[in-house]
């Protein structure tokens, strides 16, 4: 026990004196909350348009405006000709534009199907979605408010409602993410890294000669990281509900122990990599490596959902994919453990299977 | 047999089909220095490795400070210290923190710590450089500091893999101060070298060459067996007459030191006589020429013409 506390207390000094790693690990995480919280917002808001009103009517205007109140549209320009409004689609002035014809508010008195046209630029399908989907909602607000019952009256009463995020926020969404993001990728670097130094600059070769038995030199080794990953995953928490605020739904406690078993498969990984490695830019390259497809195929950014099933089954076999749904679980719907179930279980079997397997190759290869 | 610290008995490790060590025997008593020597790749560190507990040997046994290296290796780390030949232990942990850590990896803690933490930096003179990171100690206190660092638990036994090499003759002769200190308080030092010099330094000395022991014993004893068979020729040209000497019957070996030759021949007399005659047939003039007591060089290049010798020294393949 002396042993293991005396390799981590020197490990502490080593890591307080690394100027390099110690800016990775504090400017990694600050970095990518800003530009998750910041930087990145696929929230789709404010989409220029141009509006081509042909009628000129009270309602007309009134039109217009539910659109622009909606905060999805942001009128830019008042058109007076339908080549004006290709020709702003077609270069990207506008990314929708909203065409009302002259007999508009004619056609509508007269109880006639009044056309609107709305033009999207689909290039970029998200916010073409959302516009599209948002323009019904307008039209059909509009509708309503001006007296107009909708034409289509369904026998059945829909009226979706949006849980969990109901204003579609994407920092919501992203910033827990992010707590396994930053995890996945700093704490196997700096394990791996910290590991392969002590081969490449020599200093296994003394240790080889001492009482030290494998297993203490990797409990001493990774002591301090995992308390390094614990402060790091408390900062983002506290950083996401109080700077972004992110309400925080569900337990904190539990969050914090299955934060800890994600927290050891990374030092696993770390670890295993080191055994690979034979020094420190080869340890990194090979973290960069396993951390790509935890990024894409994890559902960090792209929802598993639209992948296909073989793509599906691979993200099954990276714990990223389990550690999202849990802080995401946790954080955003205020599940609790057992909710969480078929997600700690998978986590739990990898953190045990990559630390054997890592303390039995690195073992191997001390002696 | 209570007072040997390290023993080998046809110690041998094999690496497939290479054999590193092959069957070598020895003992070392305590309070002794045993100098290691033979070239680079010649089974020194694979001997000091099985030594030491980290390779299991392939066969044979060894002993060190009454353990056995086969079964005992655990037991073997304690009582040892090492010494390697780069400096492994942190450069980015000052003097001090290098030698806590190691204190406490052997089991010393708190006020026995810091007494013995205090001797050792008195022992070796780093006393002045405590705080200072021991990546910016020059090269022989950093050597200092590792052999501080191996002798802070109190051995007996202590391997010193090439502890000088690369250092400035000072440094080189401060540091073996040292090791007598520590050889005079009955500790055993197994060093290797490539210095002759230090190798003369030795109580005991042992060649190594292809993994067998080729000759072993006192330096003073060693140099002895190759009396009356060395024949110092200061002549001119030098190369030429190497060559010339080199092909003469009874002239096993030629090494150039400076402007003079030093012949290895089975027989002093007959051979001057040939020296002499062959030297005035191709215009080589002998300045002088006489017999000369053999240094520990002269022993290492006679074994290794009669070990076939390596291809770059001027040796009579036989």
């Amino acid at each position: 026990m002396n042993i293991i506390w005396a390799i981590a207390k020197k490990e502490f000094i080593q890591v307080s004196r690394d100027r390099r790693t110690l800016m990775m690990l504090f400017l990694m995480p600050i970095m990518q909350l800003m530009i998750y919280g910041y930087g990145i917002n696929t929230d789709v808001k404010h989409l220029p348009t141009y509006v081509y009103d042909q009628d000129r009517s009270y309602l007309s205007r009134r039109l217009v405006d539910s659109f622009t109140q909606s905060e999805y549209f942001t009128v830019k320009v008042q058109a007076t000709s339908l080549p004006q409004v290709y020709s702003a689609l077609d270069r990207g002035y506008a990314q929708s534009a909203l065409v009302i014809p002259p007999d508009f508010t004619a056609n509508l008195l007269k109880k006639k199907t009044a056309q609107v046209q709305l033009l999207i630029d689909g290039t970029d399908s998200t916010p073409a979605t959302v516009a599209l989907n948002s323009s019904q909602a307008i039209v059909n607000a509009f509708m309503q408010n001006e007296g107009f019952i909708p034409i289509q009256v369904s026998p059945i009463d829909f009226r979706p409602r949006l849980w969990y995020n109901p204003d579609l926020k994407s920092t919501y969404f992203m910033l827990p993410g992010l707590i396994g993001l930053v995890l996945q990728f700093l704490i196997p670097m700096i394990t791996a890294t910290a590991i392969v130094r002590e081969k490449e600059r020599g200093n296994i070769e003394q240790l080889l000669v001492t009482p030290i038995k494998p297993y203490e030199l990797i409990l001493g080794k990774i002591i301090p990281y995992i308390v390094i990953g614990i402060i790091i995953s408390c900062s983002i928490i506290a950083i996401m509900h109080f700077l972004f605020v992110v309400p925080i739904q569900g337990s904190i406690i539990t969050l914090f122990f299955l934060t800890l078993i994600f927290l050891i498969v990374c030092l696993g990984i770390g670890l295993w990599a080191s055994t690979v490695a034979d020094n420190q830019s080869q340890a990194s390259q090979i973290v960069m490596f396993m951390a790509m497809p935890s990024i894409l195929l994890s559902g960090f950014i792209f929802p598993l959902e639209a992948m296909p099933s073989w793509v599906r089954d691979i993200s099954y076999l990276i714990p990223m994919t389990y550690f999202l749904k849990i802080v995401r679980g946790i954080i955003l719907k205020g599940l609790g453990f057992f909710d969480l179930i078929d997600q700690v279980w998978p986590l739990l079997l990898m953190a045990v299977l990559v630390i054997v397997l890592s303390i039995r190759r690195f073992s191997k290869r001390m002696a | 047999m209570l007072n040997i610290a390290i023993s080998a008995d046809r110690l041998t490790k094999r690496f497939g089909k290479f054999t590193a060590v092959d069957g070598i025997s020895f003992e070392i008593p305590y309070g002794s220095i045993f100098g290691f020597l033979g070239a680079n790749g010649a089974g020194k560190s694979t001997t000091i490795r099985m030594l030491c507990g980290i390779l299991e040997p392939t066969s044979g046994t060894g002993k060190v400070g009454g353990f056995d290296v086969q079964t005992q290796p655990e037991q073997i780390k304690s009582v040892i210290g090492y010494v390697s030949q780069r400096f492994s232990l942190y450069s980015d942990l000052n003097v001090i923190e290098n030698l806590t850590f190691y204190g406490q990896v052997y089991g010393l803690e708190g006020s026995a710590l810091s007494d013995r933490i205090k001797e050792v930096l008195t022992l070796t003179g780093l006393d002045r450089f405590r705080q200072k990171l021991s990546g910016e100690l020059s090269g022989g206190w950093k050597q200092k500091l590792a052999i501080a660092n191996a002798i802070l638990h109190k051995p007996k036994i202590i391997f010193l893999d090439e502890p000088t090499a690369g250092l400035d003759p000072l440094s080189r002769r401060s540091i073996w101060e040292l090791l007598y200190q520590l050889a005079e308080s009955g500790t055993s030092l197994f060093v290797t070298t490539h210095y002759m010099e230090e190798a003369e330094r030795c109580n005991t000395i042992a060649f190594i060459s292809d993994g067998k022991i080729l000759k072993i014993g006192h330096p003073a004893e060693l140099r002895q067996q190759l009396n009356n068979q060395i024949l110092e020729v200061a002549c001119q040209p030098l190369m030429k007459a190497s060559r010339l000497f080199l092909t003469l019957e009874g002239v096993r070996g030629v090494t150039v030191y400076g402007t003079t030759l030093n012949l290895n021949v089975t027989d002093e007399k007959a051979v001057e006589e040939r020296v002499k005659a062959v030297a005035a047939k191709e215009g080589v003039t002998i300045s002088s020429i006489k017999p000369i007591a053999a240094s520990l060089e002269d022993v290492f290049s006679d074994l290794d013409s009669e070990n076939q010798g390596n291809p770059e020294s001027e040796s009579k393949k036989q």
